[in-house]
């Protein structure tokens, strides 16, 4: 019961609750070829999501311990080179830098070459880590930076322990784990929406080049196909039609049940990490 | 402050030295393609021969011999190539007809049609970008206060009901604020034109969770400051600290008012330091804004704009106008971060009392 004051267990709690509804209320009234769908598309959709928190992880990570090596050796030209790549990574807008990824690890899985097949989640979610590290890497260089000025930051030195500990271990798991946590969770948010949303916009502008046979269906895809499209329609009429509200929950189920997914994972996501940034107050 | 402009001046300069120069590899290899069907027939072995007419039985006729001469002994192989390559010859002009409309260069037609969607584009970012700095700001002060005034209310039914309501009407227009702009556009494609500039524009604040990300930073620098030493001895010396909409409070009109004061409140400090520190996000924002317009632009399919205008040249596999148009929006990023490099360093050379120059 005390776990369920905390906000972020609260909303966890509800978007596991209301998704299994939805899923019980779709057996039981969308037909089975198109709940095949949404389940695939839902699974693909959080399992890429998953693997680009771990991506953005450790690449962030390897970024800015490496970054902060550099500088405490005076290792300047290589510093400066990795802080432009960064900062460069930083200036595209991350929805062009991924349709782009994604045109490139298409045309990877139609060359036919070995493990393409099996290399396509992780190989999406890098793409989409790439241009989203940076604010991983920010986080942890300034956690860094403030633990570096304290004071057992330089016993330890003195002490002999070698930085490379004080950094990983007593500086960024054991103080820090719970920021880089909070930080993992938006970066999950974002990677739903940029997965979604660069999908959506490969399905309805560059279906000639990349196709659902080259790229996994995720929930956006799906809300580009014909069905989905006038099931969302349909909610729109609902607006200036109360009455036909209803039937949104039996005839348009495909488009609202992924578009309700999309919208309801991005607020409960959210709301999650501000209330665990609330409850351990950072 | 040098040194970060220096830093973006080089990034400027690279990343503009690397598109141009993809650009001209670009054009020249369409140049080399565009010559004819030279590559169906080199595959045939019989080289170069986009000069022979399909249509002149006499071309036709020497090719043969030409083709006996070169490869004597086995003339059926030879009539079947020179079939095939014929063949070939006439599927490259048809391939060429067809494409002949989605074929674009970057010509100076060209260039001023995208420099016409480029200013529209830029426009529309303009006004996003300052309805929602305002709208952040807005909203995170509004639900500060209100977390304040609740904090210190006596629960009653009629608040406990009103409480649930103002909930549910929370979740609605959460739900609407972080809906991306296909979901909320394609739902009122009926009912209103989806390609206007202007619901374009709204699209940009309303969706894909700009505001609510946004203001929730900004809510928690607000927070943060609220907590620190200063604010508590300005409690103590009796500075006006009271949330309510009354005299010396908060009223609505302060909320809304776009430029924000609040005098002779202690809110007034803490909004001023907030936002000082909010300053430095602006880049983010202002990333993630542009996101959420080629977002909108691509996947409503708005005819005329710039990044529908991409995608339909990568459709198209016209790469040198796709290579102008990256730049474009490159430019537009750097500028802005230097833009806000720059208002911060100003404002952090204010709040130091120093009057050195940069």
């Amino acid at each position: 019961m005390s776990a369920l004051r905390c906000e972020d267990v609260r909303w966890a709690g509800l978007w596991f609750g209301v998704t299994a509804a939805l899923g019980v209320w779709d057996l039981l009234f969308l037909n089975r070829p198109a709940f095949k769908r949404v389940s695939i598309g839902f699974v693909n959709t959080f399992a890429i999501a998953f693997m680009t928190a771990v991506c953005t992880l450790v690449l962030g990570w390897a970024a800015a311990v490496g970054l902060h090596g550099l500088e405490s050796k005076g290792r300047r030209v290589r510093y400066i080179l990795i802080t432009f790549a960064i900062n460069l990574a930083r200036s595209v807008p991350q929805i062009v830098g991924i349709l782009f990824g994604y045109i490139a690890v298409a045309s990877f899985r139609e060359s036919g070459a070995w493990g393409a097949g099996v290399l396509m989640f992780p190989l999406l979610a890098l793409c989409v880590a790439v241009f989203v590290f940076p604010e991983m890497t920010d986080l942890i260089r300034e956690r860094i930076a403030h633990f570096s000025a304290s004071d057992f930051y330089n016993a330890m030195r003195v002490c002999g322990v070698r930085e490379r500990r004080i950094v990983n271990l007593h500086i960024l798991w054991r103080n820090s784990r719970i920021h880089i946590f909070n930080k993992l969770i938006s970066v999950f948010g974002m990677a739903v929406f940029l997965l979604c949303s660069v999908d959506f916009i490969i399905s309805v502008g560059l279906s000639s080049d990349v196709n659902e046979v080259s790229l996994p269906v995720t929930l956006g895809g799906l809300l580009a196909t014909i069905d989905s499209k006038q099931d969302i329609l349909a909610i729109g009429y609902t607006v200036t039609h109360p009455q036909y509200f209803p039937r949104l929950f039996f005839q348009h189920l495909q488009g609202v049940t992924v578009a309700f997914l999309i919208v309801f994972t991005l607020l409960c996501v959210h709301r999650v990490s501000t209330g665990f940034a609330r409850r351990h107050r950072l | 402050m040098k040194s970060k402009i220096f830093e973006h001046i080089l990034s400027i300069v690279f990343v503009s030295a690397l598109l141009i120069t993809a650009l001209f590899a670009v054009t020249d290899t369409s140049r080399r393609d565009g010559n004819g069907g030279g590559k169906y027939q080199s595959q045939q072995g019989l080289g170069d021969i986009g000069f022979v007419e399909i249509n002149s039985p006499f071309h036709r006729a020497l090719l043969q011999d030409v083709a006996d001469i070169f490869y004597p002994g086995s003339h059926d192989r030879n009539v079947s190539l020179v079939r095939a390559a014929l063949l070939m010859q006439e599927r490259a002009l048809s391939d060429r007809l067809q494409t002949a409309y989605v074929k674009e260069r970057l010509t100076p037609a060209k260039m001023a049609a995208l420099a016409g969607m480029y200013v529209k584009f830029l426009v529309v970012y303009i006004v996003v970008m300052f309805l929602t700095y305002y709208g952040v700001q807005t909203l995170a002060v509004w639900q500060f206060v209100r977390e304040r005034r609740r904090a210190g209310a006596e629960d009653s039914l009629g608040r406990i009901i009103a409480r649930l309501a103002g909930r549910l009407a929370s979740f609605a227009a959460s739900m609407v604020l972080f809906s991306p702009a296909y979901v909320i556009a394609y739902s009122m494609r009926t009912d209103l034109n989806t390609d206007s500039t202007f619901f374009m524009a709204l699209l940009g604040v309303i969706s894909n969770g700009l505001l609510m990300v946004y203001a929730t930073k900004f809510h928690a620098f607000l927070t943060a400051e609220s907590r620190k030493g200063y604010v508590e001895t300005a409690l103590v010396k009796n500075l006006d600290s009271s949330y309510d909409a009354g005299r010396g409070g908060i009223s609505a009109a302060d909320i809304l008012r776009p430029f924000k004061r609040f005098d002779g409140h202690v809110f007034d400090h803490i909004y001023r330091n907030a936002r000082f520190q909010y300053i430095s996000t602006i880049k983010e924002q202002a990333a993630f804004l542009i996101t959420g317009l080629i977002i909108i632009e691509m996947a409503l399919n708005i005819h005329g704009h710039l990044c529908y205008e991409m995608l339909r040249q990568m459709l198209y596999k016209n790469w040198d106008v796709v290579i102008a148009i990256l730049l474009a929006i490159f430019y537009t990023v750097k500028l802005t971060e230097l833009v806000a490099d720059a208002w911060a360093h100003r404002a952090a050379l204010r709040y130091e009392n120093s009057t050195a120059r940069p």
